[in-house]
């Protein structure tokens, strides 16, 4: 019986080698599967003793060459154990790491969406004589060992709207968060809530989220990842991986494939390897605090030891994020230092209350954002000298005294002032009105005053009203003119068929009309330099941070030469402009992403632009402008270099705001994925250029991915209106007041005009 | 004519478009004619072929259309572009384009700035106040606040009380607006709050613009013109004196235009008519001057019954009733001036060669239009095969006409139904009405719709307005 049992046992490993290693498996595979049907085959003329006798070496022989492979895993071997069927997945952790658990929030296939898994966990813990159960939530993407319902842990919008629901209940209840990523990446599906806004606001939310966050990743594809993975401490499985996008999704851009066609396996492995993707990378990079050591192919459903050890590394983590923030732990930090490598017998000693006081939730919100600042410093070039990097450390600290000073400390009088001074002058108005009014018209009955002279009514009446204004022309001029305007050409608007349209004369069009057609109100894409003179009122001297270059920090193939195409093209060095500038008398900060370089993608360089850009506005108190002339996405090339600018820049807009702060986005031609679902998707208020398109994924795509042909204009503009992605859709023609009459109305309650 | 002779690509239809064709050939010009297959009929075809033979003669789709309109320029070989009235003559963007593509055309009418900046009633009115040019009281510019309006709508009532109009009355437009589009009129101060938000909001539905403009609303006024002309530079400008053209349709459409604007002459006023007219074409000439105006163009004003004067607005361009200011000029004492041909010969670059000391004007000239239309049914248009279009040639009549008088015409749906212009001169005004009435009741006009109904033409609306003429 025993022996039958073991025997499937090993029928199973070596189909998991098949599966994961395939042809590559070689003599390995051919020498597992000959001694396992040679034992079959001889098996009934062997006695029982005889037969455990050779099972035993079997095994020892499965173990030895399992581990023969498990020395030349590639990173593409790695991305098929993950997602092998027989893989760990969460529930089989909360089943064994965890001493008792009760799913919330939906069960197995009667959940809003079974791909997204809450459960209230505990782990008992002893404490000398007394028991003690530590509640944790625990939250994360569920695979289910090929359940179907579970969507491969591909989580919809309202998958990650109950995470976070649940990560609110856990911040109320004062227990920390545990979550998991097991997922290929977010459900790419516009709706209300869409794909990308909802991981922005999730990401929005864990910024600030007041209770210890311990994320441990085994599938991180990308955004869907970042959607519960803003943690604290970040531990990863050794064999897993995490990514900015799937090596064939990689590989498919790679080689510029078209719709619904394969990329050959050799390039998705090349992808891999490029991308940096696994466990050992991330740790380098600083992005994962600890690799989670796993059984030499992977763990599976039954690796128990690995399951005690995760236990261990769960705990210690959150006593080492508890403990960082929290007074009185003298031995206890000492011991947690001694314990780095996690005896069993030093964690269970360590016994930390998970629960934190109002102060330690603010420190502990404090050194998140310290430990998010600081990442991903290597993937850029700052080209800056030292010493103007320090000339702008100590400019930032003036600002920021300055700030302090003028708006908080002597605003504040000042403000009180002027309101005991207009509740006077409302007292004194009353007055005068009561008492005047029957005075003066007493007077004027007297004096019988005459009405206004006939001459002086005619002459008061067709005078100029405002002669400094001089002779007011129909249509503005624009002061900066589209290149594309002096080309004698006409233009078709894709709309002619529709709406009958006449052919646009090129500069009337990308002159006068500012690209937007004058019969359907199409919009035509205009350069960025368009709306940074128009708009803007950019001026180069008022750029800064200009020096901060995008690099090639995964030394991706063939990326350094594009890189410099780019740079050579745009006369950029990164995709980010920054700017201050002053909108009719209002002082703002803008970054801009523009399309030109890199199709806008957003790598560290980008990141960093718009962090610093950030700060800026909030120590100056201005509002802070990210206007997206395009953006593709988190740039593949910078793999999670780029990945992690989604919670960096979050975080520098959850300050930003929380600091009260105006923070306000506009879309233009199309914005997809990263940004859109971090720091962009994040705004509280969201306006788009007529004509382009918000989305989280592309549409080839989402036909990829979900097998679903998306309607025509899915991502547009009013769409995303209709979807309260956006909060209004607006004329290029009149962006400059549009936006001003946002700065004047909307947000902010610290900003240094208000 | 210079060395290098243009050939004019004629961008209209119908009697204007006959017109440009007889001045090009008068001036020597070759030209090219442009028909819709739904047009082939008008008169301006068939005289095309005459003139210019079949290489004079494009098919194209729509007029409406500057880019099939300028392909057949460039394959005509075309080196100036006439866009008659209508269609494009008041398109500042068609004139500089025109003259901004990589093969310019001499756009004939003024340049394009001027076309945008006097085409544009809130500009001009504040280029006008800016050289003491009286206009309609009220405001110059849009105006967004609502306090400021209902300080100005109440100034504006209480002037008009003061004037002695019996009830005020203040127009509230949206600035944006056009074509009779969003604008109210106002009787009572009480009402005016809800109709300014009306407006407003009405303007920024439809033209995305809040800004709105109060005026005084005039009634019973004369609309009288000045006609200007000025040579390319714009540095010399002469008058060819004054319409009046306050015999409209209901629509606002002039019916009946005489020129000179008053006759102090033979008709009692109330006011100093001559000097009204005076101060009109001084004005005109000053603001002409200011603006650099480079082309024939119109200055429109209305007269109030106690004789004041407004700059209403600016066409810039020919105007239908050119004729009837032409047959009263007389040059260096000679008749036979043709205001079309001049306007061609000066935007193609000629000098004026004369000044105003040439000018003199002599008699009455009255332009009847004659017009399909139903002056019963609101001045419904009608539209119908014309069967039979015939008058009596007279040595003091002149008839442009599209319609051909040998054939029978179908009126084309897609434009006004317009027949003909008739304008004839008189050594005074009685004179020149009894020739009017005798003209129009000798007019032979028949057709019949296509269910069998009646021809309906305005010729008794004519008869009727005639013999008030220039009574005010």
């Amino acid at each position: 019986m025993d022996i039958d049992k073991r025997l499937r046992e090993l029928a199973a490993r070596l189909a998991y080698v098949n599966d994961v290693f395939g042809p590559k498996g070689g003599a390995n595979h051919r020498l597992m599967n000959s001694r396992l049907g040679e034992f079959l085959d001889r098996r009934s003329a062997m006695d029982p003793d005889e037969q455990l006798r050779r099972l035993i070496q079997l095994e020892d022989l499965f173990a030895f060459l399992e581990k023969k492979l498990a020395a030349e895993l590639t990173p593409m071997d790695l991305v098929r154990i993950v997602r092998h069927p027989q893989r760990v997945c969460l529930k089989d952790i909360l089943e064994n790491v965890y001493d008792n658990y009760t799913e919330i929030g939906g069960k197995d296939e009667f959940s809003i969406d079974p791909s997204m898994l809450i459960a209230r966990a505990y782990f008992t813990r002893r404490v000398g004589e007394r028991v003690v159960n530590q509640s944790v939530m625990v939250i994360g993407q569920e695979k289910g060992h090929g359940e179907e319902f579970r969507n491969g842990g591909s989580v919809k919008p309202w998958g990650n709207a109950k995470a976070l629901h649940y990560m609110r209940v856990a911040e109320t209840e004062n227990i920390p968060v545990h979550s998991f990523v097991f997922t290929p990446g977010a459900y790419p599906i516009e709706d209300y809530p869409g794909a990308a806004q909802q991981i922005a606001r999730n990401l929005y939310e864990m910024a600030a989220l007041k209770v210890p966050v311990i994320c441990v990743v085994s599938e991180g594809g990308s955004g869907g990842a970042e959607a519960v993975a803003l943690a604290d401490k970040r531990l990863m499985l050794s064999h897993g991986y995490y990514s900015v996008i799937s090596p064939e999704g990689a590989a498919a851009i790679e080689a510029g494939l078209r719709l619904g066609q394969k990329a050959p396996p050799a390039l998705a492995d090349k992808c891999a390897r490029l991308l940096k993707i696994t466990a050992a990378d991330n740790l380098r990079f600083g992005y994962v605090d600890r690799i989670v050591p796993e059984p030499a192919l992977g763990a599976r459903v039954q690796d128990y030891d690995f399951f005690k050890l995760l236990r261990g590394e769960l705990i210690m983590a959150t006593n080492e994020v508890v403990g960082a923030v929290k007074g009185m732990k003298l031995f206890r930090a000492l011991a947690m230092r001694r314990g780095a490598n996690r005896e069993a017998f030093e964690v269970e000693n360590i016994f930390m209350r998970w629960t934190l006081n109002a102060k330690a939730r603010e420190r502990l919100v404090l050194r998140r954002r310290r430990k998010y600042r600081a990442m991903s410093r290597k993937a850029r070039l700052d080209g800056r000298s030292v010493l103007r990097r320090a000339w702008m450390a100590v400019q930032g600290a003036v600002w920021g005294i300055n700030s302090f000073f003028r708006h908080d400390l002597l605003g504040k009088h000042r403000r009180r002032m002027q309101r005991v001074m207009e509740e006077i002058g409302a007292e004194a108005h009353l007055v005068r009105e009561r008492v005047g009014r029957p005075v003066r018209s007493f007077l004027d009955r007297v004096s019988g005053r005459e009405r206004l002279a006939s001459d002086e009514a005619r002459q008061r009446l067709t005078r100029l009203s405002r002669p400094e204004e001089g002779l007011c022309r129909p249509e503005g001029e624009w002061a900066y003119l589209s290149p594309k305007s002096r080309e004698d050409r006409t233009v078709t608007c894709p709309n002619a068929e529709t709406h009958g349209c006449r052919d646009l004369w090129a500069p009337d069009l990308y002159g006068e009309f500012a690209g937007v057609c004058d019969c359907c109100g199409h919009h035509f894409p205009m350069e960025y330099e368009w709306y940074l003179h128009n708009v803007f009122n950019y001026s180069p001297s008022r750029e800064f941070n200009s020096e901060i270059e995008s690099v090639n920090p995964l030394s991706y193939e063939g990326f350094g030469l594009k890189l410099e195409q780019a740079k050579k093209n745009s006369g950029r060095k990164s995709a980010c402009v920054t700017f201050e500038t002053e909108m009719q008398d209002v002082k703002a900060v803008v970054a801009v992403l523009t399309a030109t370089f890199r199709g806008g993608t957003v790598g560290a360089a980008e990141g960093e632009k718009f962090i610093l850009a950030a700060e800026r506005a909030m120590s100056k108190r201005f509002p802070l402008i990210a206007y997206v002339h395009g953006t593709a996405g988190i740039r593949i090339h910078e793999g999670t270099h780029g990945v992690i600018q989604m919670p960096r820049c979050v975080m520098a807009v959850r300050r930003y705001i929380d600091a009260g702060g105006l923070y306000l986005v506009l879309y233009d031609t199309n914005s997809y994925a990263g940004p859109v679902a971090s720091f962009l998707g994040c705004s509280p208020y969201q306006f788009a250029v007529r004509s382009s398109n918000i989305g989280f994924a592309g549409p080839g795509v989402i036909l990829e991915t979900t097998g679903l042909e998306t309607p025509p204009h899915y991502q547009g503009a009013y769409q995303a209106l209709a979807r309260g992605h956006i909060h209004g859709v607006w004329d290029r023609r009149e962006i400059g007041r549009n936006l001003y009459q946002a700065l004047m109305t909307m947000g902010g309650r610290n900003l240094y005009y208000r | 004519m210079p060395a290098n002779k243009h050939k004019v690509l004629i961008a209209n239809r119908g009697e204007i478009a006959t017109r440009i064709i007889r001045a090009c050939c008068g001036l020597g010009l070759d030209f090219v004619s442009l028909a819709t297959a739904g047009d082939l009929a008008s008169g301006h075809v068939s005289l095309a072929r005459e003139l210019g033979g079949e290489k004079a003669l494009y098919r194209i789709e729509s007029y409406h259309d500057a880019n099939e309109i300028l392909s057949v320029a460039d394959a005509a070989g075309a080196t100036a572009v006439h866009p008659g009235y209508g269609f494009f003559a008041e398109d500042y963007r068609f004139a500089r384009r025109t003259a901004a593509r990589d093969r310019p055309l001499t756009f004939i009418g003024p340049s394009w700035w001027a076309i945008r900046d006097l085409g544009d009633k809130i500009s001009t009115k504040r280029i006008a106040r800016s050289l003491g040019v009286p206009t309609v009281p009220g405001s110059d510019r849009p105006v967004y606040d609502e306090l400021e309006a209902e300080e100005l709508a109440r100034a504006l009532f209480a002037f008009q009380d003061e004037q002695g109009v019996e009830s005020g009355c203040v127009l509230v437009k949206a600035s944006a607006g056009g074509g009779g589009m969003g604008i109210e009129e106002v009787w009572n101060m009480d009402r005016f709050r809800s109709v300014f938000r009306r407006v407003r909001n009405y303007a920024k539905r439809h033209f995305n613009d809040e800004g709105v403009l109060i005026e005084q609303r005039i009634l019973d006024f004369n609309h009288l013109e000045v006609q200007i002309v000025s040579e390319r530079g714009g540095r010399n400008h002469v008058h060819f004196g004054t319409r009046n053209c306050s015999i409209q349709s209901l629509g606002r459409q002039k019916r009946i235009e005489v020129a000179p604007g008053f006759v102090p002459g033979e008709i009692g006023y109330y006011f100093d008519a001559a000097g009204v007219l005076e101060a009109i074409t001084r004005n005109s000439l000053a603001m002409a001057a200011e603006v650099g105006y480079d082309s024939v163009g119109t200055w429109e004003w209305i007269v109030t019954p106690k004789g004041e004067p407004f700059l209403m607005e600016v066409n810039t361009r020919i105007q239908v009733e050119n004729g009837v200011s032409a047959a009263i000029a007389r040059l260096r004492g000679e008749p036979g001036v043709d205001l079309v041909s001049e306007h061609i010969r000066l935007a193609l670059g000629e000098p004026l060669g004369y000044s105003q000391q040439d000018l003199s004007f002599e008699g009455v000239g009255v332009e009847y239009r004659i017009v399909a239309e139903d002056p019963r049914e609101r001045f419904a248009p009608w539209a119908g095969r014309i069967e039979r279009f015939q008058w009596a040639e007279r040595p003091w009549l002149t008839v442009h006409s599209h319609v051909p008088r040998d054939a029978a015409y179908d009126i084309p749906m897609d434009f006004d139904p317009n027949l003909a212009l008739a304008i004839v001169w008189g050594e005074n005004l009685a004179q020149a009405k009894e020739r009017g009435k005798s003209f129009l009741n000798e007019l032979v006009l028949e057709g019949a719709a296509a269910g069998g109904g009646e021809m309906r033409s305005n010729i008794g609306f004519l008869l009727e307005k005639n013999q008030n003429i220039l009574e005010f």
